[in-house]
């Protein structure tokens, strides 16, 4: 068998929603030509949506997906805002601010514990079968098991009793929120915002213990094959403090200068998408750079948005413990400070620690918000008198800035909707990713094992995608089947493991 | 014993929601049947954006019975499980080679583990039901000694419709049946009937 002009699909991919496919061509001398990530999408939002009310939307989005209904829930919350003219009070921001904070401590938790965590506590080489949550609870402890099912009870305590329902919140209204918080419940969410934050403390130090401590980690984290120079979104406060709920987009080139800064219903003179012949995922872009294709650095429109862009984008975080982190993260990283803000990290791997930084600084705001005097305002349900146009909503979901935008009739019935989900922003730089892990892995003769698979994962895995808003079909086990195609698409060769 | 019935999916999503669809049609049925039955739950859905969570008191005979519907498997799915002493899960299942849309399979765990069929038993974003099921295990908590799975075979899970496919709507009642029969509850009446 010819290594040339092979074809590599990795089918479906381990721990990722959705039947995503990694396709991996070979050129002549069997080295990487392109590779990239294919995601089946759904059809038919829209034409679901149209005609139905605006203030459905909030319920109907957050069936889009179950992993993440409540970034889902509060993008589309906020549109209404708009969309009816009404601007939340404080009090009814905050309170969705803290319900946010709880969900925000439940995802980014299962991500490191589950997803991210296991290709470094058990090692990118380890078997398939152990790079998972049992793995980590053989490899570091019991106890650690019972502190992540604890924390996630925890808070989807909090998102329940604050959001009405488990799963899926009932909660938002336009310009308000379904239900005030009472003093007791007050008094409890305080106490579960402290025990975050130790636990946040705990994993963070986990961090350093297991991937800090070991330079062969480290290498792997600065590695060459891990690291690209794209632009960074994020949403930032009125001091250019990373904020999760509310604030402007603020984007940053690779060497860290302010590109743009914006409100969210700004969103379509900034943002374009690409459509390229061989995927039928629209790339998102920057309108105001470019689309020079799936490339590096400052003159190419790519831009990432995940918990290492939000870190890179903003200038600090707002709470005290999780800003030292913040130093530290940078400082470690080799970063220095220009014109008084760090220069961004570009290792990609570095995304695991920084999602570790966001779980501390979730907590801590979660604290903040639990303490503040009008957080048990019972006035939290105005009433809306404008007419319904146009709405749009942002938030930071976990996996990227995720838009929602409405057009109604004068009644509220929807007439268009358009979203951005959080891990479409990322097509274009998971795509990069993926190639360039290829390229450092898989060169002529090399053979395909199933750690150095891992390995091009790990590549994408960082950027925790979801392919639940694009699909929900999966085989439970996550087989992983290798494809090997010639130029002409016949199979020649196929591995696999669970199938 | 306690006993969870949990539907699985996503009932906008055309044949993705046919565990949650099972579910609501199960809840309906569990509260108009003449046992000694009394539910504190939302029987029947009024619009599909309603979570279901109902409870039923069967008598002393198979004790309290939960039916409930959920949207992701692995930990979430683990943690719902807690406390229970038999669950029987009902999902949507994609097999290339299947016997068509429509056709309901009876799966254990072991069978799970082995073909890892379902549409929900695995997230992304989540672990596996089988590893989460193992580490709520080495974690102590109090999981059910049997579980069951109705697997429904599907066509279209990505369209956005309220409608399953025909071959798809048509097999609920069969699951239902079937799920009613692994409860041991006879005294019921289908809505048709």
């Amino acid at each position: 068998m010819s290594a040339a002009n092979k074809r590599i699909t990795i089918d479906p991919i381990t721990r990722l929603e959705g039947h995503g496919k990694i396709e991996i061509f070979l050129n002549d001398e069997g080295d990487v030509q392109n590779a990239y990530i294919q995601i089946p999408e759904l059809r038919g939002f829209e034409q679901f949506c149209v005609g139905r009310p605006a203030e459905e939307m909030p319920r109907i989005t957050n069936r889009i997906c179950g992993v993440c209904p409540e970034a889902h829930h509060m993008a589309a919350t906020k549109a209404l805002d708009m969309l009816y003219g009404i601007e939340p009070s404080s009090a009814v921001k905050k309170l969705r601010e803290l319900f946010y904070m709880a969900f925000y401590c439940t995802d980014h938790t299962v991500h490191f514990y589950a997803l991210g965590g296991p290709d470094f506590v058990l090692g990118p080489n380890a078997p398939a079968a152990e790079r998972n949550i049992l793995g980590v609870i053989h490899k570091v402890g019991v106890e650690v098991g019972k502190l992540v099912i604890d924390t996630r009870r925890r808070n989807h305590h909090v998102i329940q009793m604050l959001g009405g329902r488990g799963v899926h919140p009932v909660a938002g209204l336009p310009g308000g929120w379904s239900r005030a918080m009472t003093k007791d419940e007050r008094v409890e969410v305080e106490g579960i915002a402290r025990q975050n934050i130790e636990f946040a403390l705990f994993s963070l130090k986990l961090f350093e213990d297991v991937v800090l401590a070991n330079q062969e980690y480290v290498d792997l984290v600065l590695s060459d094959a891990f690291t690209h120079q794209t632009y960074y979104m994020g949403t930032v406060d009125s001091s250019n403090h990373l904020n999760f709920y509310d604030g402007l987009i603020r984007v940053v080139g690779p060497d860290g200068k302010e590109f743009v800064k914006y409100p969210a219903s700004d969103y379509m003179n900034h943002i374009a998408e690409r459509v390229e012949p061989w995927s039928y995922l629209k790339f998102p872009y920057l309108k105001g750079v470019g689309w020079k294709g799936l490339v590096d650095g400052p003159e190419s429109g790519v831009y990432c948005a995940t918990p290492l862009s939000r870190l890179n984008a903003a200038d600090g975080l707002a709470t005290p413990e999780a800003q030292a982190f913040f130093d530290k993260f940078y400082t470690t990283l080799g970063s220095q400070k220009v014109n008084g803000r760090y220069s961004p990290v570009h290792h990609r791997l570095a995304t695991h620690w920084a999602r570790l930084v966001e779980l501390l600084y979730a907590a801590e705001r979660m604290l903040e918000l639990s303490q503040d005097p009008e957080i048990t305002d019972p006035n939290v349900r105005p009433i809306v008198t404008n007419k319904p146009t146009e709405g749009i909503g942002s938030v930071e979901a976990p996996r990227g800035t995720l838009t929602h935008h409405y057009q109604t009739d004068e009644r509220g019935i929807l007439t268009k909707v358009n979203m951005i989900v959080g891990t479409t922003n990322n097509y274009a730089p998971i795509a990069m990713s993926v190639k360039k892990a290829a390229q450092g892995l898989i060169k002529k003769g090399t053979v395909i094992t199933e750690g150095l698979l891992n390995t091009i994962e790990m590549a994408f895995r960082n950027y925790d995608p979801c392919m639940s808003c694009a699909t929900h079909s999966l085989p439970g086990q996550m087989p992983l089947e290798v494809r090997i195609r010639d130029a002409d698409g016949n199979e020649v060769e196929r591995l696999s493991q669970y199938v | 014993m306690k006993t969870l019935v949990v539907g699985l999916g996503n009932p906008i999503l055309t044949d993705d929601g046919v565990g949650v669809r099972a579910a609501w049609a199960l809840a309906q049925l569990l509260a108009g049947h003449n046992g000694n039955g009394s539910h504190n739950g939302r029987a029947e859905p009024t619009a599909v954006m309603e979570g279901l969570h109902a409870e039923f008191d069967n008598g002393p005979a198979s004790a309290a019975i939960t039916v409930t519907e959920a949207s992701v498997g692995g930990l979430r799915l683990m943690e719902l499980m807690i406390g229970y002493d038999r669950v029987i899960i009902m999902d949507a299942m994609m097999v290339n080679k299947g016997l068509g849309a429509g056709s309901i399979h009876r799966l254990t765990l072991d069978d799970l583990a082995a073909m890892s069929p379902t549409q929900h038993s695995a997230s992304a974003h989540d672990t596996t039901l089988i590893t989460a099921l193992a580490s709520g295990q080495q974690l102590g908590f109090h999981l059910p000694e049997e579980v069951v799975i109705y697997a429904v075979e599907v066509e279209n899970v990505l369209d956005f419709n309220e409608e399953p496919t025909t071959a798809v709507a048509a097999a609920i009642p069969e699951v239902v049946t079937a799920v009613l029969a692994e409860l041991q509850i006879t005294n019921y009446r289908l809505p048709n009937e």
